[in-house]
């Protein structure tokens, strides 16, 4: 069906203004950003929110800043494809603007935003995979101020996070890559474009000054778990190693250990288990290979 | 009666006509093609009539259940809504098969798949109409519903319609020869089970009506998306009790078809009477989840095989058990289960044959026609099974099917006819070029090839209710306003009939296609036409053309001849110019000047032509169905690189080469075959509607149903092998739907090629691919 219920529609012209409004309108607003996720769930009924308040239009929350040696900041109101056409973030994130590519149609990316990709919390979104991946943090901020959580810990279940009465994500932070370090993305679903996915996964692999040990890895996975899964057996696994065939095998057992996927009208639990394997395999010797060149 | 059975007989005869065109052949884009790109011309959803109403369909979220009661005087009460029906507003049934009519506009005392219409609002806007749909209150007794086939046959206990026992809509056997004796004596006797799946065509425009009914003269004016408008006009007479000669079709542009809007749909039916009682012009239009809700799509067969060989590889004999899945209600089902009968006869010469099939009611959206019907799924389990008598008799692929492989002139155990066929040139074409013989076997691990053939029928010898009219009327005005103006009800629906027609008509006048005006299909202007379905269009509208033009031609030759004061027999005409075949440099005058000389001494010029279909004796058994005047034939080689990790088949290229007779348009030929290639590949390894158990269906949407993005396609080399059908208008046949029949088999044969696992269900998922590969290594 087409059409939305009825709601008061609100265009705040500053952020303040916008603090103003979540607060005062609570549980029973909805914040619109891109708007390709809240219009299909308004129009499919699962959601009649009284009142919509549209922040698109708020440069302050907009914009990618990326400055030499000092990472990046993505304001939340950024689209997808700002992001996934930003040649600046993909020279030091272009795990993200990977992903950011692959996330739905042209359409949905123009309209879309990275902040709206977060907050909906999916867990089969395609960017809190590669943020949390790359340490990214997550401002929060309400009229008392502003707060900071990792990605992972935003998000807390299936369309389920951190964000209280009053506040809404204001930008993401992104740490300054390491040095001898690269992020990979990858997913698993039926076609090639425009997929839910089934899986997806990033791994984050920084090495030690001679450009062959591990120093530290992150694996973080998508649509495994009700939010981003963060491996904590990999660490243990690959720090301190040379990456060799057994302990790529080992990643992709560990990964697989750690994942509780379930069944639904997309895949099996089995079969993403089973694909789980394949992506940590791939994915951990693609950043180790990525972070020896880099 | 004279005139018709000349004509149906005479092209018996083959004259011989030319071989040397100049229109057509040419690969001219669409002439509507520039104006549908940018949005300049309309669609049905496109248009808006004065005091215009928005009517919407309240659905079933119930696969079987009882309707104990309907109240919707809340919906009334609204603000904006004009009326309410429901299935008391329309006892009537319909259905194309006319002996089968078992559907209603609205569900009557029950519905019997998810999604069935229930009530029908009309309000001043979508959002009242919408808003009045929530207020309607429906109470249902829930029934148990039966999704599988295999399930309804055993459950008389639980019948979908009273009159169908064992929920048999219809069975049918065929026995052609002796076919249990060549299996007994038979020197390899193979047999399988397969799947095929239940897809839906997913055309982008949805089904949309508007309906105008006028109170002062009785008169109803349907705007609609249907491909069939002659079978619509017929049914919605019966429906609304109007003469046909009240009922006015007009068929805007549609956006794809595939054989699904060859049904009338619930939009034209529901706008027609809330049309007629509210006064205004009511317009509906599907929601995405209706189109799934209605359907219409392949159905899912069931199917059992037996096929026998000589000690040389030759097929002795095919013994075919199909239980096809019918869904709700009637539809085309007789119609394709006698289909999945007949495609088991050619392209390769079958000498004995018996078949036995059930087409049986589920609690599921109805099956119906889908572009080459009743062809793919017979198709999907012999190509494979042919692949591996191959492999018993130490053959390749190609051998056997060259061995087997029908030739022009040859008549089939059911007495198909088979006027002109290029089969084993499109073999010879697809092996040569991909590298077949060379690839084929030879491959590592993961990557494979695999070949397939496949054909569909180019017309069709009968109507669905006793008839002997000539199929196809085409009419050509020709007047010095407009130059020439042709006149048929044949639907394009996307496929480009317009154009080919134009190129015709332009052929045989000697004028250029870009000065032939096509003018669209409306019942109360174009001559009758049939509908689009059996991919018909080329070869009746070609013949009916083609006669309409030549009796223009006899006007028009004499004048010139005069003008160019020489004798009849040395003019002839070309490029808008007629000339004397001698002199040409000397003689030779405008086509437009000779219009302008015959109606200024003669006064108008208008010519028809028709195209009445040849029947053939000694047919019996149901074998009628699926008789048609003329086949065209594909081959396919698909190259596939599965991911041994994921599961996951990835189709690299596909080699293809098509008898279609002479091409009118090659670039559409083209247009064709990459289409019939994505929608073959979108079964074979995609799409699928999902049925719960209880008869819900899980994924009505494109975001969930999910159909092969150009990011998924791969590599096409089409080719069309030199072919001219003398049976045939210009030499044509058809490339709409033979080129979808290969395509799953090739598939299925590469990945056999790649991992050795033979899978006999369709969609082939990257799960059921993994696991296969799992099972292997635990071997």
């Amino acid at each position: 069906m087409n059409i939305l219920n009825e709601f008061e529609y609100y265009a705040p012209k500053t952020k303040s203004e916008a603090l103003e409004l979540v607060k005062s309108l609570g549980s029973s607003a909805k914040v619109l950003a891109g708007g390709t996720d809240l219009i299909i769930m308004m129009k499919e009924k699962m959601i009649k929110p009284e009142a919509i308040i549209d922040i698109s239009n708020l440069d302050e929350l907009k914009g990618i800043v990326c400055k030499d040696g000092q990472g990046a900041e993505i304001g939340a109101c950024t689209t997808i494809a700002e992001i996934e056409f930003s040649k600046d973030l993909e020279k030091k994130y272009s795990a993200l603007t990977y992903a950011a590519g692959e996330l739905g149609s042209n359409q949905v990316r123009v309209m879309a935003t990275i902040g709206g990709n977060c907050c909906h919390s999916s867990p089969a979104a395609e960017t809190p995979t590669p943020l949390s991946a790359l340490g990214a943090k997550v401002v929060i901020s309400g009229l008392a101020g502003e707060r900071e959580l990792p990605m992972e810990d935003f998000i807390q279940g299936n369309r389920k996070n951190d964000l209280q009465p009053g506040e809404i994500v204001s930008k993401f932070i992104l740490p300054e890559p390491a040095k001898k370090s690269a992020c990979r993305y990858g997913y698993i679903g039926l076609r090639n474009a425009m997929e839910i996915d089934a899986v997806n996964m990033a791994v984050n692999i920084t090495l030690e000054d001679d450009g062959t040990k591990i120093k530290d890895v992150k694996l973080v996975m998508g649509s495994v778990s009700p939010r981003p899964l963060v491996s904590e057996l990999i660490p243990g696994l690959l720090k301190g190693t040379e990456l060799t065939e057994e302990l790529i095998v080992k990643a992709g057992e560990a990964a697989q250990s750690e994942a509780k996927p379930i069944t639904d009208v997309r895949a099996s639990a089995e079969y993403r288990r089973d694909v789980v394997g394949a992506l940590a395999r791939r994915l951990v010797k693609e950043a180790y290979e990525a972070a020896k060149e880099a | 009666m004279g005139k018709m059975y000349e004509v149906s007989n005479k092209y018996h005869e083959y004259k011989d006509y030319t071989r040397e065109f100049t229109e057509v052949g040419r690969s001219i884009p669409r002439l509507d093609g520039a104006a549908k790109v940018t949005g300049k011309v309309q669609y049905t959803d496109d248009l808006v009539l004065p005091r215009m109403a928005y009517g919407k369909i309240l659905r079933s979220p119930h696969a079987h259940a009882i309707i104990k009661s309907i109240d919707f005087s809340e919906a009334l009460k609204l603000d904006g809504v004009y009326d309410v029906i429901t299935g008391a507003d329309c006892p009537i049934p319909y259905g194309i098969v006319p002996h089968n009519a078992n559907e209603h506009a609205l569900a009557v005392g029950k519905v019997r798949n998810w999604g069935e219409g229930v009530a029908a609002v009309a309000a001043r806007d979508e959002a009242t109409a919408e808003k009045a749909l929530e207020l309607i209150k429906v109470e249902y007794e829930v029934l148990e519903a039966i999704v599988d086939p295999r399930e309804s046959l055993k459950r008389d206990d639980l019948r979908i319609h009273e009159d169908a026992p064992n929920n048999i809509a219809y069975e049918g056997v065929q026995v052609y020869g002796e076919p249990e004796k060549a299996l007994e004596e038979s020197d390899y006797v193979l047999e399988q089970e397969y799947y095929s799946s239940y897809v839906n065509h997913a055309f982008i425009e949805p089904q949309s009506a508007i309906a105008d009914f006028d109170n002062n003269t009785g008169q109803l004016h349907l705007y609609a998306t249907c491909q069939v408008p002659h079978y619509t006009h017929q049914q919605l007479s019966k429906v609304m009790e109007l003469p046909m000669n009240k009922i006015r079709i007009t068929v805007p542009l549609i956006g794809g078809g595939f054989g699904g809007k060859g049904v009338a749909s619930q939009a034209d039916f529901c706008s027609a009477i809330l049309s007629r009682k509210i006064g205004r012009p009511v317009k509906i239009t599907y929601e995405r989840s209706e189109v799934f809700a209605t359907n219409n799509g392949r159905h899912p067969c069931y199917m059992k095989f037996k096929m026998g060989f000589d000690k040389n590889g030759k097929i002795t004999a095919v013994d075919f058990n199909n239980i096809m899945d019918g869904g709700a209600y009637a539809g085309w089902g007789i119609v394709v289960l006698f289909y999945t009968a007949s495609m088991v006869h050619i392209p390769y010469m079958v000498p004995n044959v018996r078949f036995e099939g059930k087409r049986v009611y589920t609690n599921k959206p109805t099956c119906g026609a889908h572009r080459g019907l009743g062809g793919v799924q017979p198709r999907f389990a012999m190509e494979q099974m042919l692949d591996q008598a191959a492999a018993h008799f130490g053959m390749s692929p190609y051998e056997i099917r060259k061995l087997n492989a029908a030739e022009s002139g040859y008549t089939a155990k059911s007495m198909m006819y088979v006027p002109h066929t290029e089969y084993k040139k499109c073999l010879d074409e697809v092996v040569q070029r991909s590298g077949y013989l060379e690839k084929h076997g030879k491959l590592p691990y993961g990557k494979g090839i695999g070949l397939s053939g496949g054909y569909y029928i180019s017309g069709t010898s009968y109507t669905l209710y006793l008839s002997y009219k000539p199929h196809t009327v085409a009419t050509i005005k020709i007047d010095e306003e407009n130059g020439a103006t042709v006149f048929c009800g044949a639907t394009d629906i996307g496929q480009g009939v317009d154009t080919v027609m134009a190129q015709m008509a332009a052929e045989t006048l000697g004028i250029k296609t870009e000065d032939v005006k096509v003018i669209p299909r409306d019942t109360q202007i174009s001559t009758f036409d049939l509908g689009t379905f059996a991919s018909r269009l080329t070869f009746a509208t070609g013949w009916a053309i083609r006669k309409a033009a030549e009796k223009v031609n006899a006007e028009l030759f004499p004048v010139a001849a005069s003008m160019l004061q020489c004798r009849g027999e040395e003019i002839a005409v070309k490029d808008g110019m007629f000339y004397s075949i001698y002199e040409k440099k000397k003689k030779h005058v405008p086509w437009s000047d000779v219009v302008t000389m015959y109606i200024e001494s003669n006064g108008p010029l208008t010519c028809t032509g028709q195209f009445t279909p040849p029947r053939r004796k000694g047919i019996q058994q149901g074998g009628n169905i699926g008789h048609s005047p003329t086949f065209g034939f594909s081959a396919q080689i698909a190259e596939v690189d599965v991911d041994l990790e994921t599961g996951k088949v990835n189709v690299l290229k596909i080699t293809e080469a098509g008898d279609c007779g002479q091409p009118i348009n090659p670039m559409s030929v083209e247009g064709q075959v990459h289409g019939s290639i994505q929608m073959g590949m979108g079964q074979a390894l995609y799409e699928e509607m999902k049925i719960a158990p209880d008869g819900k269906f899980i994924n009505p949407s494109l975001h969930d149903y999910k159909l092969p993005t150009s990011m998924d396609m791969p590599e096409i080399d089409a080719t069309i092998v030199e072919a001219f059908d003398p049976s045939a208008p210009y030499g044509g046949k058809e490339s709409g739907e033979g080129p979808i029949q290969p395509t799953a088999p090739a598939i299925f044969n590469a990945v056999y090629d790649a991992i050795g696992v033979r899978f006999t269900e369709m969609p082939l998922t990257p799960e059921k691919v993994l696991n296969a590969i799992k099972a292997n290594k635990a071997k």
